[in-house]
């Protein structure tokens, strides 16, 4: 199968690689899995006081594609507010990356990790208001 | 299993739907591979995969058993057997096999046996499906267990990791029987995924051991 440029070069030199404190309120972590293929992603955006994402970190066990479509989500978020954030399409990774057909649910377990990152940081935020009510 | 016990069990309804035999037209059951009236070779029926190989429906199968009636039924479709024949019976004898293996590959595998069964309920199992899951707990497992492996330093250690992940897949086949036992899909469902994590790794680990051989 053919890669693209652009999905070798994030497989090769994988951008944000690794982990935050989960426990720390200003991070979100989003841990996904995709069990066809027994893949699992997890991404964690650090939200500054602007409200917007000023860092971003990702650990993925899983295949080429989805090494470089979890990658590729922590470049993207960071500078983007979490309403920016939640609009990334997995299409966008897909196109992005030119990943081939087979490889589609690899973008799409990049998006759900955002998406599921971004829940993780406002359920801490709510809980995190109603302490201080 | 013995002639006798094969009319029995062509004749019981698991045997499935009667049809005409394509050579004959007398009545025939889905299950059988003959027809009775005029011997020729029946195309493979409509059958799940239990009945074709006519064993009981369920997770816990006798492997054995399962895999002397596979053998059994291969003999049986062996090319051998029908190069006397047409070239219409040649052509179903050799779809007959293939329906046996595709049911022998199927059941012979607890995983595969497991997506199977939840499959017959009416559940596309979650290993089955492009789809994400969000199980905290079951992907922190996995999780975790990847971390390890990435981080093993030594043969020994990495084969400690190994024996502890194959204990654990060797257990979920446990889980299973009791899951589909008690008709609890989504524990099986689970147990399933937990399954296909830990043979990734396994899988994974294998890699790994690779690569340190290769590095001393």
């Amino acid at each position: 199968m053919a890669y693209s440029e652009k999905l070798l070069d994030h497989y090769d030199n994988p951008r944000n690689i690794g982990s935050f404190d989960k426990n720390d309120g200003g991070v979100g972590t989003g841990l996904v899995g995709a069990p066809a293929c027994g893949d699992v992603m997890k991404l964690q955006i650090k939200v500054g006081a602007d409200g917007r994402i000023a860092d971003a970190k990702f650990k993925t066990f899983g295949c080429g594609s989805a090494i470089a479509s979890s990658s590729l989500a922590t470049e993207w978020v960071k500078g983007k507010t979490l309403e920016e954030a939640e609009k990334i399409k997995n299409t966008e990774i897909a196109q992005h990356l030119s990943l081939p057909p087979v490889k589609i649910h690899c973008s799409v377990l990049a998006e759900d990790a955002i998406k599921a990152a971004i829940k993780d940081f406002r359920t801490k935020q709510g809980s995190k208001d109603k302490a201080a009510e | 299993m013995s002639q006798s016990e094969n009319e029995r069990f062509n004749q019981s309804p698991e045997a499935g739907a009667v049809a005409p035999c394509w050579s004959c037209k007398q009545p025939v059951a889905a299950r059988a591979l003959f027809c009775h009236s005029c011997g020729a070779v029946q195309a493979p029926g409509q059958l799940d995969h239990f009945a074709r190989l006519g064993v009981a429906p369920g997770f816990d199968l006798d492997l054995d058993r399962l895999e002397k009636q596979y053998l059994g039924f291969q003999r049986a479709m062996h090319p051998d057997r029908f190069v006397t024949k047409t070239a219409k019976e040649r052509a179903i004898a050799e779809q007959q096999a293939v329906s046996m293996n595709e049911a022998y590959e199927t059941l012979k595998d607890p995983l595969r046996r497991a997506a199977y069964l939840l499959e017959r309920a009416g559940t596309t199992a979650a290993v089955d499906k492009d789809q994400t899951v969000h199980d905290p707990e079951l992907l922190m497992e996995a999780m975790e267990a990847r971390e390890q492996l990435s981080e093993v330093a030594t043969i020994d250690d990495l084969e400690k990791l190994q024996v502890e992940a194959g204990a654990k897949a060797i257990d979920l086949i446990s889980q299973l029987s009791k899951a589909f036992a008690a008709d609890d899909l989504d524990a099986a469902n689970r147990a399933a995924t937990r399954m296909k994590y830990w043979r990734k790794f396994l899988e994974e680990s294998r890699a790994r051991r690779a690569a340190l051989e290769d590095a001393l």
